[in-house]
């Protein structure tokens, strides 16, 4: 066990770069979760700490130890695939068992180890199984069995979870986390589902364009984005266009006057609002901003109705309300009017191209 | 739709699959199997010189050849090349398969062209241009001696050598391509499985890659074999007219003395030993990797 540092990784292929000067550092026993979008190198990134891409700059270290030109089999790194990727033509016990004889455990040592490392992810009794006899779910814990059993230093996960249905993603979710904690394993997991990200990671990375966006942990993330593609990837985010005219002072392209936080730099910008920061109705006179507006779109989404709020020609954001279920919710047509403090504004200097 | 039969075809009693599969069957009856029951047949007749094949039934043909030093020679020599060119087919092809297998390059079609053209020349042709090649005045020799590395021309034609070369040449483009084929079904991520897990590349080879790519080794180790084992034009050119393996034996035995029982028998003794190799072959392969 132990810390993972990345230093300025990076990685080209002839003129393109994938992945761009990636610095990071995993502390001994943290859940990190690489998140982005498909093509914004967290996998490239992943499968150079796992050893299969050679990095054009940088380094990675585990501990100590530089492990940067090391090749795969020596880096001490268990390995969760998206296809699993189990041997299929050997049973679960061969295996899991696999990683020891590579490590020249005794026949001794790997019988009681391949049992107990079963047991962790709840298959004892399947050892005899070959991988095809095996559902997804048991197949992905299979492969969990497997990575975990050699104790590896740190333990990569390459979206481990998407090829599983979505009642059964929920519960494997919670069961990785579990086995984590329980291990204490330096954990590095890719993925692009960000509800997956929030409900895992201790902290997460934010990628985009082979670069880090920000790291942090889900708060961070959320109530703090470092940019407008944080904002908008990182939950949802409605967005209002216009310029800071001056200090906390907020004007849209569709003539609204704002209030927003006094620190926002001037000049155009971008205004992102979280649709459950929003206020409809009567109790939105009392906010900083208030603007009446015309309901255009209800989706009901069971838990939730998203309001869909046209303030002008140009602007309009989205609402989201509890649904009460009382006969109050609006119907498109309303005329209604919408309230958020000053402090719900996030606002982002708009990047010039 | 709810009544359209969805029946896969091949079931029981669907005239479709009838259909499609009396045309090769009657084909492979009358273009195969009575020949060889005929060819049989033939083979316990008795030979008379002056009189040819007289109607007997006798096993004399196979005694002659079992007893005769000469024959068992032939035969002997027949499958030590064969096993000779699948093992070295093995060996060479499957690294070569393994990268076209794997490669992510653009020119993958190409290479792939490049594996299938020497198909396109015949064994005959093929084997007459290298004995133009490898002849004692041919193009190698006259290079080597001109350029005074060696004094006398190096005995490349008309040896063992020169015929397991020419049949290894013959027949890696369908133990390539039948390797390639199974390998690229492996998903790559077992492979790199076993890396992380702390696997070398040989030894990842040996646990992981051979054993999954086992079907298609069989199929190309049968594959070549059958070939090499019944090879004709290239041991007839480049082993020259003292090197006898069971192919040219069969051609001679019945065109050139005119001996239909013999030939009859040589055939099955070919055929037999053949298929026995082949089904050895398979069962030892098979315990070996599974």
């Amino acid at each position: 066990m132990a810390s993972l540092t990345l230093d300025g990784l990076t990685k080209s292929y002839g003129d393109v770069a994938v992945v761009k000067s990636v610095s990071l550092e995993v502390r001994d026993g943290e859940f990190l979760v690489l998140l982005g979008p498909s093509g914004c190198g967290k996998t490239t990134t992943l499968r150079m700490i796992a050893g299969f891409v050679p990095p054009s700059g940088g380094s990675i270290r585990i501990g100590d130890q530089d492990i940067t030109r090391l090749p795969p089999w020596k880096r001490n790194a268990g390995l969760v695939f998206q296809s699993y990727a189990l041997f299929p033509h050997m049973t679960v016990a061969q295996n899991v068992a696999f990683g020891l004889e590579m490590r020249k455990a005794t026949r001794s040592e790997v019988g009681p180890r391949v049992a107990e490392a079963l047991r962790l992810v709840r298959l004892d009794g399947y050892g005899e199984r070959y991988p095809r006899q095996l559902s997804g779910g048991q197949q992905q814990r299979v492969a969990l069995a497997r990575a975990l059993v050699i104790r590896p230093d740190v333990l990569l996960l390459d979206e481990p979870l998407s090829n599983l249905d979505a009642k059964l993603r929920l519960q494997v979710r919670l069961e990785i986390r579990a086995l984590q904690q329980q291990t204490g394993l330096t954990t590095v997991m890719v993925t692009h589902d960000q509800e997956e990200a929030l409900t895992m990671a201790d902290r997460l990375v934010v990628m985009s364009d082979g670069a880090v966006r920000q790291v942090g942990t889900q708060s961070d993330l959320y109530e703090r984005p470092a940019d407008l593609f944080v904002a908008d990837f990182v939950g949802r985010s409605t967005m209002i266009a216009g310029t800071v005219t001056d200090p906390g002072a907020f004007r849209s392209d569709g003539g609204l006057v704002l209030t927003c936080p006094a620190a926002a730099q001037l000049g155009p910008a971008t205004l992102a609002l979280r649709p459950e920061r929003l206020t409809l109705g009567p109790a939105a006179r009392g906010l900083d901003n208030h603007v009446p507006g015309t309901v255009s779109f209800v989706s009901y989404l069971g838990a939730m109705l998203d309001v869909h709020v046209r303030l002008n020609g140009t602007d309009h954001v989205v609402v989201q309300i509890p649904n009460k279920a009382d006969g109050l919710a609006p119907a498109v047509g309303d005329t209604i009017e919408v309230g958020w403090p000053a402090s719900a504004c996030l606002v982002f200097p708009r990047e010039t191209a | 739709m709810a009544h359209v039969s969805q029946r896969p075809v091949g079931e029981p009693g669907n005239l479709t699959a009838a259909g499609l599969l009396v045309p090769a069957t009657i084909f492979v009856a009358i273009g195969l199997m009575v020949p060889i029951a005929i060819l049989f047949r033939y083979s316990l007749n008795a030979f008379v010189p002056g009189k040819l094949m007289v109607d007997a039934l006798t096993v004399a043909n196979y005694v002659k050849f079992f007893t005769d030093p000469f024959y068992l020679q032939v035969l002997w020599r027949t499958v030590r090349v064969a096993v000779a060119c699948t093992f070295f087919c093995l060996i060479f092809g499957f690294p070569l398969a393994y990268v076209l297998a794997r490669t992510q390059s653009r020119y993958k079609n190409l290479l792939v062209m490049a594996i299938v053209l020497p198909l396109f020349v015949g064994n005959a042709v093929r084997a007459a241009g290298w004995m133009v090649a490898f002849g004692s005045k041919g193009f190698v020799n006259a290079t080597l001696m001109g350029m005074g590395v060696i004094s006398t021309p190096i005995e490349i034609m008309y040896t063992e050598t020169a015929v397991v070369i020419g049949i290894i040449a013959v027949n890696m483009p369908f133990m390539v391509l039948t390797l390639q084929s199974v390998i690229e079904g492996i998903d790559r991520n077992v492979e790199e499985a076993a890396f992380s897990l702390g696997a070398p590349p040989m030894t990842m080879a040996m646990r992981v890659l051979f054993p999954l790519a086992l079907p298609g080794i069989l199929a190309g180790v049968i594959l070549t074999f059958i070939l090499a084992m019944n090879a004709y034009a290239t041991p007839v050119l480049l082993g020259g007219p003292k090197f006898q393996t069971m192919g040219p034996l069969v051609f001679s035995t019945f065109a050139q003395q005119n001996n239909w029982p013999f030939g009859g028998a040589v055939s099955f003794v070919l055929m037999t030993v053949t298929l026995i190799l082949t089904i050895a072959s398979t069962l030892l392969i098979r315990r070996r990797y599974a």
